[in-house]
């Protein structure tokens, strides 16, 4: 048995044991008097209205696409724009290379513009 | 990265800047046979521009890329793959109802992610060339949406290959948090100093987990199957080669370089030599019950997995040679055997079964020779290209005297020759007389196009030269 053997078995046995003595803590301390309206479903405070089954819209998914592509976009910008004054010459290089990227993005956007994907019928 | 880098990526960039044109073709028009032209020339550029990349050898391109002799290769293979599979996808969706433009921007971006990974030298280009290739191959197994089959098959590919990304990211997590690095040349050193790391060993086990998967390894071949029975037949082309390409590429990198810092019986080597034999007994075991052929050819592609195993364990001077000509043999005689299926097929009607091709000889004899020798090819028979593929496998194996994968190798091979054969002779039994088979098999007499029928000609050409004429070959993979 290594030290590193040892501390994979700790970790291993640490991050099972945790949730079980958790879980298990919480049963045991908790008493437990169930009502009719402890039993009901938590919904921001108002009265719960019908099943949280129900089905969404396929065409949420477009935009929920869209926003991740943009997030993602703004995710790289901001790092980016940290380094760019940081890095001494090659400025332009730098440019182009996020230039093309955005490029790369608008071009998926009028893409999907073109295909209707923006318009709710 | 400098300006000056750039030649020897053009061969990758090439395609990825034809996806983003193909991109915005598709907004001014839509046309199937226009976005199929233009994937086909972003391929051939590609091809042409490995002259410019192949003059710069053994060149490293910012930490993450290695453009060697050996990625030079290999982004050859995926691109001559690329192209022919584009090409099989124009007659095989022609019936399609659906839009079938998008089809050729998604195989341009998975072919990119391939060979990323195949010159990867670093886990970022490798991870982000394994989502590229593996989110773009999810949608086009479902490519015909309307299909629940494909569809199946898409949802089965999704979910097993969204852990096995899971395990390699954890893999790597490990891996970095015992060596601080992520390149794959820090990790072998940390390898050969510190051989029983168990972090480091825990993590590349994990990592080659992974890729394990996407070679359809024993223990990790459960999707196979179905993925291969429910995607369309170009998708299913694609998945066997260029998917396969990539992994094979990456493992080479990876692998060759754990056990050569890791020399004799390691736990690594060990681990392998059991997949290894797993896979050569299960793939070629199971495929013997097979009635439908595409089932078939998925055990026959898990079995030929473990024979280039063999070569990967043996390791050395051998096996540098043997890994990409087995490659190339398997990827050639993988696509003319799909090629023939799919001239054949259309999404709404495919001929899968084994039974359906009885009497293939009688009425398209060339198809039926063709798909012969791609199978004998697969069998391994003299004067194919898996022949001398499987020829250098056994060299290198014996080389490193791995006896128990040589001759599991020769005793497997001798079983995978029965199935083979089934389904050879039932391509030359005569039709059988007043049973009209329900619906009626080869209902399509449509035309062969000229390029279909010139790149099934290429393959047949291909299949034959690498078995009897290999020199050119071996002397473009001498490696450097």
């Amino acid at each position: 048995m290594t030290n590193q053997t040892i501390s994979i078995a700790i970790f291993f046995v640490l991050g099972v044991g945790f949730w079980m003595i958790a879980l298990a803590v919480s049963y045991l301390a908790r008493p437990s008097k169930p009502t009719k309206f402890k039993e009901t479903s938590y919904e921001c405070g108002i009265e719960p209205s019908g099943s949280a089954w129900y089905q969404v819209h396929v065409r949420y998914y477009i935009y929920a696409l869209l926003f991740v592509l943009f997030d993602v976009e703004v995710a790289f910008l901001y790092p980016w724009a940290v380094i760019f004054r940081r890095i001494d010459g090659g400025q332009m290089l730098l440019f182009s290379e996020l230039a093309i990227f955005v490029l790369i993005l608008v071009f998926g956007l009028v893409y999907a513009w073109r295909k209707g994907a923006l318009e709710w019928e | 990265m400098t300006w000056a880098d750039l030649p020897a990526l053009y061969p990758m960039l090439i395609p990825a800047a034809t996806a983003v044109l193909l991109l915005l073709t598709l907004t001014v028009r839509r046309d199937a046979r226009l976005a199929a032209g233009v994937a086909m020339a972003g391929f051939i550029a590609g091809l042409l521009a490995l002259a410019a990349s192949a003059a710069e050898l053994s060149h490293p391109v910012t930490m993450l890329l290695t453009v060697d002799r050996f990625a030079v290769v290999f982004w050859g293979i995926l691109l001559f793959a690329g192209l022919l599979v584009s090409v099989f996808a124009v007659g095989y969706f022609r019936t399609l109802r659906e839009p079938r433009e998008e089809f050729y921007l998604l195989w341009l971006l998975a072919v990119v992610g391939a060979m990323v990974m195949a010159a990867s030298a670093h886990f970022a280009a490798f991870f982000l060339g394994l989502e590229l290739l593996s989110v773009s191959l999810y949608v086009l197994i479902a490519y015909p949406r309307m299909q629940s089959r494909a569809v199946e098959a898409g949802v089965k590919y999704l979910i097993l290959a969204g852990a096995s990304s899971a395990f390699v990211l954890f893999g790597m997590a490990l891996t970095y948090a015992a060596t601080g690095t992520l390149t794959f040349a820090e990790l072998f050193t940390h390898l050969t100093l510190f051989p029983g790391d168990v972090l480091l060993l825990g993590g590349v086990v994990m990592i080659l987990v992974g890729v394990g998967f996407k070679l359809a390894l024993v223990p990790f071949h459960f999707w196979t199957p179905d993925v291969y029975e429910g995607a369309p037949l170009p998708v299913t082309a694609a998945v066997a080669t260029v998917s396969k390409g990539a992994a094979f590429a990456l493992l080479t990198r990876l692998l060759l370089g754990v056990i050569q810092a890791q020399p004799g019986h390691s736990t690594l080597a060990v681990i392998f030599t059991l997949l290894a034999l797993a896979s050569m007994i299960v793939g070629n075991l199971l495929a013997l019950a097979q009635g439908n052929l595409k089932r078939l050819l998925a055990y026959s592609s898990i079995a030929n997995m473990g024979y280039a195993l063999t070569a990967f364990i043996a390791g050395g001077d051998a096996a540098r040679v043997a890994i990409p000509y087995f490659f190339a043999g398997y990827i050639v005689a993988v696509l003319a055997a799909f090629g023939v299926m799919t001239q054949l097929s259309t999404p709404e009607h495919e001929l899968q079964e084994v039974e359906d091709y009885r009497g293939l000889a009688w009425r398209y004899p060339w198809s039926a020779a063709l798909l012969t020798v791609a199978l004998l090819s697969l069998a391994g028979i003299p004067l194919t290209a898996g022949f001398l593929g499987k020829f250098f496998v056994l060299t290198a194996g014996m080389a490193a005297g791995r006896w128990t994968l040589v001759v599991t190798l020769v005793l497997t091979s001798g079983l995978g020759l029965y199935y083979y054969l089934r389904v050879i002779t039932a391509l030359y039994q005569a039709p059988l007389e007043g049973e009209q088979p329900t619906p009626p098999p080869l209902h399509l007499p449509h035309r062969l196009s000229v390029l279909t029928g010139l790149a099934l000609a290429v393959l047949a050409a291909l299949l034959l030269l690498l078995g009897v004429y290999p020199s050119p070959v071996l002397h473009l993979l001498a490696w450097p």
